[in-house]
C-alpha cells in the first residue's frame, strides 16, 4: 500500500498540472475574443473582393486571348498553361500541441493529399511549427517544402498574409503550377472547428450567380494594371482570412482540450483524495487496534 | 435615379463604413482625384496615395487613403483600400513622430533595417499629414 506522503505528493502535483492547464484555457479564451474581432473585420474586404471579381467575370474569361501581361493575371484565375504533374500545397497548422486533434487532423488530410498525388512533384507551403516538422521528416522523394514560417500564432498580421501570398504566387506563377490546394482548420465555433481543404489556385469564378446585368466597366488606368493590382490583393485578403480562421480556431481548440484535461485532473485528484481518506483511517484503526490489544494485554 | 450613393469603405484588417449612403464621393485615383455622383458608370479605378472624401446631408467628411482599388457602380462604390484613416483621428504630431523614426532608421547604417517599409511608413505619414491639413482646411 502506498504511504500517506506519496498520495500527498501525487495530489500536489495533479493539482500543481490542473493550475497550469486551467491558466491555459484561461489564455486562450482571452485571445480568442480578439481573434475573433480580427476574423470578423477582415470578412468584409474578402467578401466584397469576391463580389468585385464577380462583377468582372466577363473581362476575367475574355483575358487568355490578349495580349502577354494580361494573360498574367488569366493565369490565376483560367491557367491553361500549368504542368499538370506539378501542383502545390499549403498546410496550415498550430505552432504548439495541446490542443486536442487540431495538428493531427490536417496532417492525415495532407499526408492523404500527398500519397494521392504520388506521381506529382508537390511545392508545399507550411504554416506552423507542427506542420513542418511533421513534413520535413516525410520521406517522399517528389515534395519539397518551398516555404515555412512559424510562431506567427496567435498574432497573426496583414503582413504574414503578404508574404505567405507572395510565396505562392511567385512559385504557382514560375513554376508553372497547375493548382494549389489549401489545407487548414475552419473555424465554426467556440466548440467545434471543421477540416477545410478547397482549391486555391487558380480562383474559382463560383460566386457569380447572380449577375443578371453584365455591367461594364471601365478602367482606370487600363485592364491590365487593374488586374496587376488585383490578383495579389485577392490572394492576401484570401491568405488573411485564412490564417485567422485558423487562428482562432486553434485558440479554440486548445482551449477546450485544456478545459477537458483540467476537468480530468481534478477527478484524478478528488478520487485520490477519496483513497488518501481510506489510507489514513486505515492507518488510524491500525493504532487503536494495537492500543486496545495493550491495554488488553496490561488488564489481562 | 437614385439620389444618393451607397459607399462601402473596407481595409483588410476592417471596414470602416458600410453601406452609407452619401451624395458624392471624391476618390483618389492614380491619374488625379475622381469625383463620383450617383448614376455613374461602372468603373474599377486605381487609387493612389490621398484623400477620400464624401457628402452626407451636406456635410464633408474625409478619410486618408493609402493606396488600393475602387469599384464604381451605378449606385454604389466599393472602396478597397490597403489602409485608411479618418482625418479627424489623424494626429499630426504623432505622424511627425514616425517620420522621424523612419528617416533615422534610414540614415542608421544597421543592414537589416527594411528600407522598403521605412520608405513606406514615410509616405503613408504624409499623406495622413497631407489629408488632416486639407481637412482642416
Amino acid at each position: 500500500m502506498e504511504s500517506l506522503r506519496d498520495i500527498r505528493q501525487n495530489i500536489k502535483a495533479i493539482r500543481s498540472t490542473q493550475q497550469i492547464m486551467q491558466t491555459m484555457k484561461m489564455i486562450s479564451s482571452a485571445r480568442i475574443r480578439k481573434a475573433q474581432q480580427a476574423m470578423d473585420n477582415a470578412r468584409p474586404f474578402a467578401k466584397k473582393m469576391q463580389e468585385m471579381v464577380a462583377d468582372l467575370k466577363q473581362e476575367v474569361l475574355a483575358l487568355p486571348e490578349q495580349n502577354e501581361t494580361e494573360s498574367w493575371a488569366s493565369r490565376f484565375f483560367v491557367n491553361k498553361t500549368g504542368d499538370p504533374s506539378k501542383i502545390g500545397l499549403v498546410v496550415i497548422t498550430g505552432d504548439k500541441g495541446l490542443a486536442g486533434s487540431f495538428n493531427a487532423v490536417i496532417l492525415r488530410a495532407a499526408v492523404a493529399f500527398l500519397r494521392e498525388n504520388k506521381e506529382k512533384e508537390i511545392a508545399v507551403f507550411c504554416i506552423g511549427k507542427k506542420g513542418r516538422d511533421f513534413i520535413s521528416r516525410l520521406r517522399y522523394d517528389n515534395i519539397k517544402i518551398v516555404y515555412d514560417s512559424v510562431g506567427i500564432f496567435p498574432k497573426v498580421t496583414y503582413a504574414h498574409a503578404e508574404l505567405l501570398g507572395e510565396a505562392v504566387m511567385k512559385e504557382f506563377y514560375d513554376k508553372h503550377l497547375s493548382s494549389v490546394t489549401l489545407i487548414y482548420n475552419d473555424f465554426k465555433s467556440m466548440g467545434s472547428q471543421r477540416l477545410a481543404q478547397e482549391p486555391l489556385l487558380p480562383f474559382s469564378l463560383q460566386h457569380t450567380e447572380k449577375n443578371e446585368d453584365e455591367t461594364e466597366f471601365l478602367f482606370e488606368p487600363g485592364v491590365k494594371e487593374i488586374f496587376r493590382i488585383l490578383v495579389p490583393r485577392l490572394m492576401k485578403a484570401y491568405m488573411y482570412r485564412v490564417l485567422l480562421e485558423s487562428q482562432a480556431a486553434n485558440l479554440a481548440a486548445t482551449m477546450n482540450a485544456m478545459d477537458a484535461a483540467s476537468k480530468n485532473a481534478g477527478e484524478l485528484a478528488d478520487a485520490l483524495g477519496v483513497k488518501l481518506n481510506k489510507v489514513r483511517q486505515a492507518g488510524i484503526t491500525n493504532e487503536i487496534l494495537d492500543i486496545v490489544n495493550g491495554a488488553e494485554a496490561l488488564n489481562g | 435615379m437614385a439620389k444618393t450613393l451607397t459607399l462601402n469603405l473596407v481595409t483588410p484588417q476592417k471596414q470602416l463604413l458600410n453601406g452609407l449612403a452619401v451624395e458624392s464621393v471624391v476618390l483618389p485615383g492614380v491619374q488625379g482625384e475622381l469625383g463620383v455622383l450617383p448614376g455613374h458608370l461602372p468603373m474599377i479605378v486605381q487609387l493612389g496615395f490621398g484623400s477620400l472624401r464624401y457628402k452626407k446631408d451636406g456635410k464633408e467628411e474625409e478619410f486618408a487613403v493609402m493606396g488600393g482599388l475602387a469599384e464604381i457602380l451605378r449606385e454604389s462604390v466599393n472602396v478597397f483600400a490597403e489602409g485608411a484613416d479618418l482625418a479627424e483621428e489623424i494626429d499630426e504630431e504623432a505622424e511627425k513622430q514616425k517620420i522621424k523614426r523612419a528617416k533615422a532608421s534610414l540614415s542608421s547604417k544597421d543592414a537589416d533595417i527594411d528600407f522598403e517599409l521605412a520608405e513606406l511608413e514615410i509616405k503613408q505619414a504624409i499623406t495622413r499629414m497631407k489629408v488632416k491639413k486639407h481637412h482642416l482646411g
